[in-house]
């Protein structure tokens, strides 16, 4: 299929100077080339935002697991025998109530506010964390797969669209079952602080909650737009230099010698004899160009030397 | 510069244009300011306006109602909650002394002890909650206690709700002044207190008048003249300073889909007065040292007189 007004509105029809010409042609190839660098960047770019999201959620996932760890291994030691005393209860010695107070204090700082974490139990003994309808589907999805180690995806809420990656929460200490199996073995302050109803019945090796990040998709589109923009915006800095050295250089290279040698050739068809193409000597197609009017102008100068001779016998 | 220069950079600005706008497609605007607290989160505490009448083992809030509950909130403040039911009234004393909550729906002695706060960590109250009752703070014995009078309970084994509930803590510590207990028992329950008053492990417990008879087998020693207010719902006030009427208004405009035994009333503002009123009794409990479970108690400390005071007997 051919377009013969596009193809002669771009490669240029001999309506317009050379120069205006290749300019235009060089605009419509620089702006399509951004166009589907543009299209195909936003797509890879979104990919990218997606993954940093993805990564930088296990890595909040894992250093709260490892705050889990501490808390259960060198705090619980510590401050369980307290919950046995008179006074209050101590959240202290729970990891769960360790790890989301150390992203409390995360997601304070600016860069981590998009984020949010809920470690989220179908069972809890704070009501705070209880799952609500998609963190029960995701629980029950981790439950009902015991092979499946992370989920991520997006979920729909009433603040919008979130992605969020999702990872199991597994009973792996008997530890935690002084406090999650009977309400008996419970500390009489734990059942004084949350009451028996809730956060009992739990089972090592039971997948009993799940840890879940949460982003907005803004907060990903975001990421990817400054990306984006900011490739775009190197894309047409460097197009426009490149057509500017471009027509600079054709300006040098053949647009200056052709008006030169134009301007020389009208002159030549008055008095061929003071004009001199110069550009003779070079060796690219400008020197040929100047060759040629160069023995132009002498055949001119020979036959007007003639019509004179003759002039003067008669 | 040419015209050559310039028709040569304006599909190139084209191009910019149409990049700036094709990244602008996944973005979507924002409706409304959200009303977030400084955590970047809304964190909601909710121990209703009842504190004390289920069983030990009810929850606090229905599965369902703390889903429905948390989304009014979200769309409410457009901002995410992190919503708290709590059972103890001291859990909840906590975390208001702490600050840690942005909005919370309080029983009347938790609204007391809010105001109660310093003015830059304080709250205000927004709507009431609850019923109108006859609620007044009570003292229980066995019918066949030998004790008759305030007096007579000293080295009595009492029985109490947490720290911060005005008819169950408060009050009657209040009332009890210048005596020694042998011993102080909690409970989350007023129900689970008579059990134990029944079973003689306590002599004297914490009552409600607006409770149902508790039966012949129990008589009242000591009637709090104060008639208990209504619950409230509070605001800290980092977020009473910001723009908070949008939020209030949307929690107006959907009442009928809020818990019906929170008992929020749309439109009306609380009355202050017989809280302030109430604070009295706080500031003056709260500022003694406090008893330990299972611990003998010395009920001693500043007692400031309410106005119009007198303890019906």
């Amino acid at each position: 299929m051919k377009f013969p007004v596009l193809q002669g509105w771009m490669v240029g029809s001999g309506q317009r100077p050379l120069r205006k010409q290749l300019a235009i042609t060089l605009s419509a190839i620089f702006a399509l080339s951004i166009l589907v660098a543009v299209v195909l960047l936003n797509q890879l770019f979104g990919l990218q935002a997606r993954d940093l999201i993805d990564q930088r959620s296990s890595f909040f996932m894992d250093a709260m697991l490892a705050v889990r760890e501490y808390t259960s291994k060198d705090v619980n030691p510590i401050v369980a025998p307290l919950n046995e005393g008179p006074g209050g209860f101590r959240p202290e010695s729970v990891p769960s109530y360790s790890a989301q107070t150390v992203f409390a204090y995360l997601k304070a700082k600016p860069d981590y506010r998009e984020y949010s974490y809920r470690e989220a139990a179908l069972n809890p003994t704070n009501l705070r964390d209880k799952a609500d309808s998609f963190e029960t589907g995701v629980i029950e999805r981790f439950r009902s797969d015991p092979s499946l180690t992370t989920l991520a995806g997006e979920k729909s809420t009433p603040l919008g669209p979130m992605h969020f990656v999702a990872r199991p929460i597994k009973i792996t200490k008997e530890s935690c079952l002084v406090c999650h199996s009977t309400p008996d073995r419970a500390p009489a302050s734990q059942l004084l602080t949350y009451g028996d109803s809730s956060g009992f019945g739990w089972k090592l090796n039971e997948i009993v909650g799940a840890q879940i990040v949460t982003v907005p998709q803004k907060a990903v589109f975001e990421a990817k737009d400054r990306s984006l923009f900011t490739t775009a915006l190197l894309f047409v800095i460097a197009f426009v230099a490149v057509g500017l050295i471009t027509n600079g250089v054709l300006n040098q290279l053949i647009l200056r010698p052709m008006r030169e040698i134009s301007r020389k050739a009208e002159e030549a068809s008055v008095t061929p004899a003071t004009v001199s193409f110069d550009e003779r000597n070079r060796s690219d197609e400008i020197g040929l160009l100047a060759r040629s009017f160069e023995r132009m102008k002498q055949s001119l100068a020979i036959s007007m030397q003639m019509l004179k001779d003759r002039q003067g016998r008669s | 510069m040419s015209a050559a220069g310039f028709s040569a950079r304006g599909p190139l600005l084209a191009a910019l244009a149409m990049a700036l706008g094709l990244m602008g497609c996944g973005q979507q605007p924002s409706a409304r300011v959200s009303l977030c607290g400084p955590a970047g989160q809304l964190r909601v505490g909710f121990v209703g306006a009842e504190e004390g009448r289920g069983s030990t083992g009810a929850v606090v809030l229905p599965d369902q109602d703390i889903s429905r509950l948390r989304d009014l909130l979200t769309v409410a403040s457009q901002c995410e909650v992190m919503l708290e039911p709590v059972a103890s009234p001291e859990q909840a004393h906590q975390r208001l002394g702490a600050s840690e909550w942005d909005v919370a729906f309080l029983p009347p002695g938790l609204a007391a002890l809010a105001l109660e706060s310093s003015a830059n960590r304080g709250y205000s109250l927004l709507r009431p909650l609850g019923q109108r009752s006859q609620s007044r703070s009570q003292l229980l014995v066995r019918a066949g206690s030998d004790r008759r009078a305030v007096a007579d309970l000293k080295g009595a084994r009492l029985g109490l709700l947490p720290r911060g509930s005005l008819t169950g803590f408060y009050l009657p510590l209040y009332n009890l002044h210048g005596l020694s207990l042998q011993s102080v028992h909690y409970a989350l329950s007023y129900q689970e207190l008579l059990d134990q008053l029944r079973k003689g492990q306590l002599d004297v417990i914490a009552w409600d008048a607006a409770l149902p008879d508790p039966g012949g087998d129990v008589r009242v020693i000591v009637n709090d003249p104060n008639l208990i207010p209504v619950g409230a719902l509070v605001l800290s006030q980092p977020l009473v300073a910001a723009d908070h009427q949008p939020f209030l208004k949307l929690l107006d405009e959907s009442a009928a889909q809020l818990p019906p035994s929170l008992g929020y009333v749309a439109g009306v503002l609380p009355e202050a007065q017989p809280l302030q009123r109430l604070r009295t009794v706080v500031t003056n409990v709260e500022s003694w040292t406090l008893p330990l479970e299972g611990r003998p108690y010395a009920v001693y400390g500043r007692k400031q007189q309410l106005k119009d005071e007198g303890v019906m007997r």
